[in-house]
């Protein structure tokens, strides 16, 4: 508290009540499974603050109060993080592991058009005091989106990131920007390998297809759009919302994924979610659900996490049950 | 025979005269005494001759010559005898004879004796007399010798030298004391006339005063017109004195503020002052038992001054005391005297709307707080405005710890009472650093613990000065009430469905003319227990206003209380009846719906807490039936599941917060319209507005939601846009606003809701496909080419980007 009468001090105070509200508002963009470990064990969360935050799992269940973990009334726990950085300016949209042994690296993209790479182990081993950090420990790597050059030299804004996928074998990161291009780097150089140009409108989404060295966009245009990544020229291109869009609607291709072997692909669009075999490429199925789609997910694994407004990360086991549901602390 | 030994030798004793009878007489007894002996002897001397003779066997004749002699002798002894009784019988008649002298001798002495042991006693008695004059006090006898007139001293009274100084001694006392006597009477009489003297000279006193108070009324208009209000001045202060210490830290603290630095204040002492006193005249007998002079004689002395003020206060209406008489019994006794507070603002120079807000600052003696209440205003908004003017200090509960014990069970103070217990007055009275006492009982402590305890206050005060304390409480309580000045113009445009107007232009919005319209606002069931405090008289009023506004449609009254009759909740009634108006009554008779309005907001305000809260149960159960649904459906969905669960945790985390926060919260409903330019479809955006009491500190939050009467929607498809604004308008819209425009918050945030509302509905709209730019420069130079594309939405959630130029605000960039 900022006082009362005898040591008052309001400005003080109005930035904890707008630090409140900002924890408030805050959108958990993407949360991801730190690697290593038999089981999951830490959530490395992306937000809208633009910090990157990494949640023990255990640490926050044995937090819970006894007895109200399923209860719906509860209030939600708020739940300190292990580990925190202040990565981007404005909204950071993806986290992802590149590499899942000791050496891994945490990437992270946001809407600063930048993709930061730190040394998870440097993270985890951190001595510095929760509240202390934020700047502790120096990205190594730090890639940044071109910016478009318009006439007498008028430079456009900085794209944003909405998403990155790893190819560890070719060593290097896909990016989805915002100037509806993505763009393959090279994790050693830093370089650009590769510019994907051929969509219309900025990309939501990106998954690289290891098995044929292809990755699929989803984009703002309503298209997804397969490339391959040696020539770097659009392959295929699926339009779920083809019959939609004749007639004056359109959405967005929301969220794309790719099932384990890497013939199916399920992307949302909207509120429909439609899932295609690559091979033949066609619609397999078809539905539409109430809410517009914020993500899929092949689900093969025990459990899934994912973000939601107002800082809240909420932890779905198999059977759709919530395992735990937290709120972000800020520090 | 011995008898007659002794009495012989008696009589040998007692007479000389009768000797020669005597002896002749002796010689005869001798004889017969002889004759006696011889006679025995001789007896004897035959027993033995006949013994002898008996033994030796000698014959018997010889007995007989000795038993004859035997019988004469026998005879002379019965001779002897007969004459030796005759003696005695004689000796006997002399005795007789000689023993009545004896014994009137004996009579005599006794006699005697009793005498004088008659007189022995009557000596005694003469000497234990006792004369009255040895109590009498007098001179000593060389002051006598210096002092005494000489006629006394020379007269001669006594031929006892001693006798007759004590008798002139005793005449000369006699003589002093009737001149004391003399001197008495003519002091006695002198007294009265002093006496009479000074009877005159009281009743002219006595009239005096009235004459003095003619002439300070006289002088009033006076002083007034020259602005020395010296009367009330000293008035004031005389009253101060009389102040618990708490309430006397606030006087002083705040009239030194006022003095030294020209703060905008001013004060008043209100109250009777005949009670105070009495009063600290029974804390005084209670605390010590004992009551000193010294304080009586200086209360006494204070009260006649003070008797004319109590009779004038007498002559208004005696109803408010009697009222808190009942009060005053139990733990709420208040101090009688009370402290006025007006503020006025210290930046308007026109004096008429000077006047900012009147507090009054009361003491609770038992429980040893200082309570704070708003004068001259019973309504319920305007009472809370004190409520957490300082974090985490709602005034319902009791400030410490002592006091929370005193009360017991109900930890909450008593919600009925105009005034409250806020943690900042007991800041204001210094209670953290007062000792308990009346200064009235400090006065006759002993000085060393009193220097003591005064060190003690006098610390404390520094530190209070030190913390600006009453600068802090006075800047809060200005920015507070003309924050709610400022709320109050812009509920009331809003009330009136017109857009609060802004006189700030340097943000997006102000130049941004809504396209949509402003088609409801409502308040909404107070979320706090404010209303429950409400007294019941007021609810009655504002019910008989009603009435009166309702006159046109008497029967809406009685449609409300069927509707909650049927068990609805009363909270929701607001909104649904606002929309049923909505669609029956056509624009022009807003009035009409005004008046609904109104009595939509008593009902609200009657509705309890409860209410309140089962309204957001309520709405939890839409979400909870949303995710059955959403379950059933496809697995892939579980996002959407998380996202409804979000929701639903995002309220129930509101609600859960810290419940101080949620003291005084005012809750209203926005309802936003736009038709669709494509269709008939009217988009409606239901905003419920939570303004806390700590505005605009704390801003006013807003939660949205979409109503979309013909469509299936659930708000789902816009619930990203609608959390991206409800961001923009809680957080970033409070961020970009100047500090000299924090009042205005609310207006700015409806504004900026509108403009974002509109330019989302822009963009919903079948919208013109991506524009690229190209550019072309004809002209001397060599040809440039390129191209910039315009963006509209940016990053996965689809933000919306606004560009802001001059004038106007246009979506996306660069354009």
């Amino acid at each position: 508290m900022c006082g009362d009468a005898t040591k008052w001090d309001e400005n003080a105070y109005r930035e904890s009540v707008l630090k409140e509200r900002e924890i408030q508002t805050r959108t958990v963009f993407r949360t991801v499974w730190s690697p290593f470990n038999p089981s999951p064990e830490t959530i490395v969360v992306a937000s809208s603050d633009g910090s990157i935050a990494s949640y023990s799992i255990s640490s926050i269940i044995s937090e819970l109060p006894f007895g109200l973990s399923n209860s719906k009334t509860q209030h939600l726990l708020g739940a300190g993080p292990s580990g925190y950085l202040q990565g981007h300016d404005g909204p950071a949209y993806d986290v992802k592991f590149y590499g899942d042994d000791e050496d891994a690296l945490l990437l992270s993209c946001g809407d600063d058009g930048r993709i930061f790479g730190w040394k998870w182990e440097e993270i985890t081993k951190s001595e510095v005091p929760i509240h202390l950090q934020g700047n502790h420990v120096k990205p190594v790597l730090d890639l940044v989106n071109p910016q478009h050059k318009g006439p007498w030299g008028a430079l456009s804004p900085i794209p944003e990131n909405n998403a990155i996928a790893v190819d560890t074998e070719g060593g290097s990161i896909f990016s989805a920007a915002g100037d509806s291009c993505a763009y393959c780097w090279d994790v050693e150089s830093s370089k650009i390998k590769m510019t994907f140009k051929g969509h219309s409108d900025y990309l939501h989404c990106i998954v690289a297809r290891k098995s044929t060295n292809q990755i699929v966009t989803g984009s703002e245009d309503g298209t997804v759009q397969i490339w391959d990544c040696k020539s770097g020229k659009c392959v295929q291109v699926i339009d779920p919302a083809r019959d939609k869009r004749s007639k004056g609607f359109i959405s967005c291709v929301s969220c794309i994924a790719l099932d384990a072997s890497e013939s199916w692909l399920a992307c949302g669009s909207g509120r429909s979610l439609s899932v295609w075999n690559l091979p033949a490429s066609e619609c397999v199925s078809s539905i539409s659900t109430h809410a517009s789609i914020q993500d899929v997910i092949f689900d093969d694994n025990q459990v899934t996490a994912v973000g939601g407004y107002g800082g809240v990360v909420d932890v779905i086991s198999l059977f759709g049950s919530h395992l735990c549901t937290f709120h972000c602390q800020g520090i | 025979m011995e008898d007659g030994e002794i009495e012989e030798e008696g009589m040998m004793i007692d007479g000389n005269g009768e000797d020669a009878q005597l002896t002749s007489s002796r010689k005869l007894e001798k004889s017969a005494y002889e004759m006696l002996r011889e006679s025995k002897s001789s007896i004897e001397e035959i027993v033995a001759e006949m013994v002898a003779i008996k033994r030796e066997k000698q014959p018997k004749a010889q007995l007989r010559e000795l038993v004859t002699q035997m019988f004469i002798h026998f005879v002379t002894l019965r001779q002897a005898n007969r004459t030796i009784l005759v003696e005695e019988d004689r000796v006997k008649a002399e005795t007789e004879r000689a023993k009545a002298p004896v014994d009137f001798r004996t009579l005599q002495l006794h006699n005697l004796m009793y005498e004088k042991s008659h007189y022995v006693k009557a000596i005694k008695a003469c000497k234990d007399f006792k004369s009255k004059y040895p109590d009498i006090e007098l001179v000593p006898e060389e002051e006598f010798y210096r002092d005494a007139p000489e006629k006394i001293k020379s007269s001669k009274l006594s031929n006892d030298s001693s006798h007759d100084l004590m008798l002139k001694r005793l005449n000369y006392e006699l003589h002093q004391r009737k001149e004391l006597c003399k001197l008495h009477e003519k002091l006695e009489q002198h007294k009265k006339s002093l006496l009479e003297t000074i009877a005159n000279r009281k009743k002219f006193l006595s009239s005096l005063p009235s004459h003095l108070k003619s002439l300070k009324k006289a002088s009033l208009p006076v002083q007034n017109q020259l602005g020395v209000l010296h009367t009330k001045k000293i008035k004031q202060h005389q009253s101060a004195e009389l102040l618990p210490p708490p309430l006397y830290v606030i006087y002083s603290q705040l009239i030194a503020q006022k003095e030294a630095f020209a703060e905008n204040i001013d004060l008043e002492i209100v109250g009777s002052l005949k009670d105070a006193q009495t009063f600290a005249r029974q804390q005084a007998v209670k605390d010590t038992g004992i009551t000193t002079n010294v304080e009586n004689s200086k209360l006494e002395d204070d009260v006649p001054d003070d008797d004319d003020d109590g009779q004038r206060r007498r002559k208004r209406p005696r109803r408010v005391p009697s009222k808190e008489n009942v009060d005053q019994a139990g733990l709420y006794q208040v101090h009688p005297l009370k402290i006025f507070l007006h503020i006025n603002d210290d930046e308007i120079s026109n004096p008429k709307c000077a006047k900012l807000i009147s507090l009054k600052f009361e003491y609770l003696l038992k429980l040893n707080l200082v309570c704070v209440g708003i004068e001259g205003s019973h309504e319920g908004p305007a009472k809370d405005i004190l409520c957490n003017l300082f974090p985490d200090d709602t005034g319902l509960e009791l400030p410490h710890q002592s006091a929370k014990l005193l009360v017991g069970d109900t930890l909450v103070f008593d919600e009925r009472r105009t005034s409250r217990p806020y943690k900042w007055a007991q800041h204001l009275a210094g209670i953290d650093f007062l000792p308990e006492f009346s200064p009235l009982l400090a006065r006759c402590e002993t000085p060393s613990s009193e220097t003591a305890k005064s060190d003690a206050v006098i610390s404390g005060l520094a530190l209070y000065r030190q913390q600006n304390r009453v600068q802090t409480v006075l800047q809060r309580i200005r920015s507070r009430k003309k924050a709610q000045l400022a709320l109050v113009e812009h509920l009331d445009s809003l009330m009136k469905l017109k857009w609060p107007a802004l006189d700030f232009e340097s943000v997006p919005w102000a130049l941004h003319t809504p396209l949509c319209s402003l088609h409801g606002w409502s308040p909404v069931g107070p979320a706090s227990n404010s209303a429950s405090s409400l007294p019941s008289m007021d609810i009655e009023q504002i019910q008989e206003h009603i009435d009166v506004n309702l006159d046109g449609r008497p029967a809406s009254k009685e449609e409300l209380e069927t509707a909650r009759e049927d068990g609805e909740l009363p909270s929701l009634v607001p909104v649904t009846s606002v929309e049923n108006d909505v669609k029956l009554i056509p624009s022009g008779q807003s009035s009409l719906i005004h008046s609904r309005q109104l009595a939509l907001i008593s009902k609200s305000i009657i509705s309890p807490i409860s209410k309140a809260r089962a309204q957001s149960f309520k709405k939890y159960d839409d979400d909870s039936e949303l995710l059955l649904d959403i379950d059933s459906d496809v697995e892939d969905s579980a996002q959407i599941d998380a996202d409804a669960e979000n929701a639903a945790s995002s309220h129930s985390y509101e609600l859960t917060k810290k419940s101080w926060v949620d003291c005084g919260v005012k809750e209203f409903c926005l309802i936003l319209t736009r038709k669709m330019s494509g269709n008939e479809k009217i988009l409606k955006l239901e905003a419920k507005i939570k303004v806390s009491m700590e505005y605009p500190l704390r801003p006013p939050l807003f939660a949205l939601s979409l109503a979309e009467d013909q469509h299936d929607g659930n708000g789902y498809e816009w619930y990203n846009e609608l959390r991206a604004m409800e961001g923009e308008v809680n957080l970033h819209t409070v961020k970009m606003l100047p500090p000299d425009q924090e009042n205005h918050i609310l207006a700015h945030q409806v504004r900026c809701l509108a403009m974002l509302f509109d330019y989302c509905l822009d963009e919903a709209s079948p919208s013109e496909k991506r524009k690229t730019t190209s550019v072309v420069d004809v002209g001397l130079c060599k040809p440039v080419d390129g191209s910039l594309l315009a963006r509209s939405f940016r990053g996965r959630d689809r933000r919306r980007m606004i560009s802001w130029k001059d004038m106007e605000c246009t979506l996306g960039y660069p354009y």
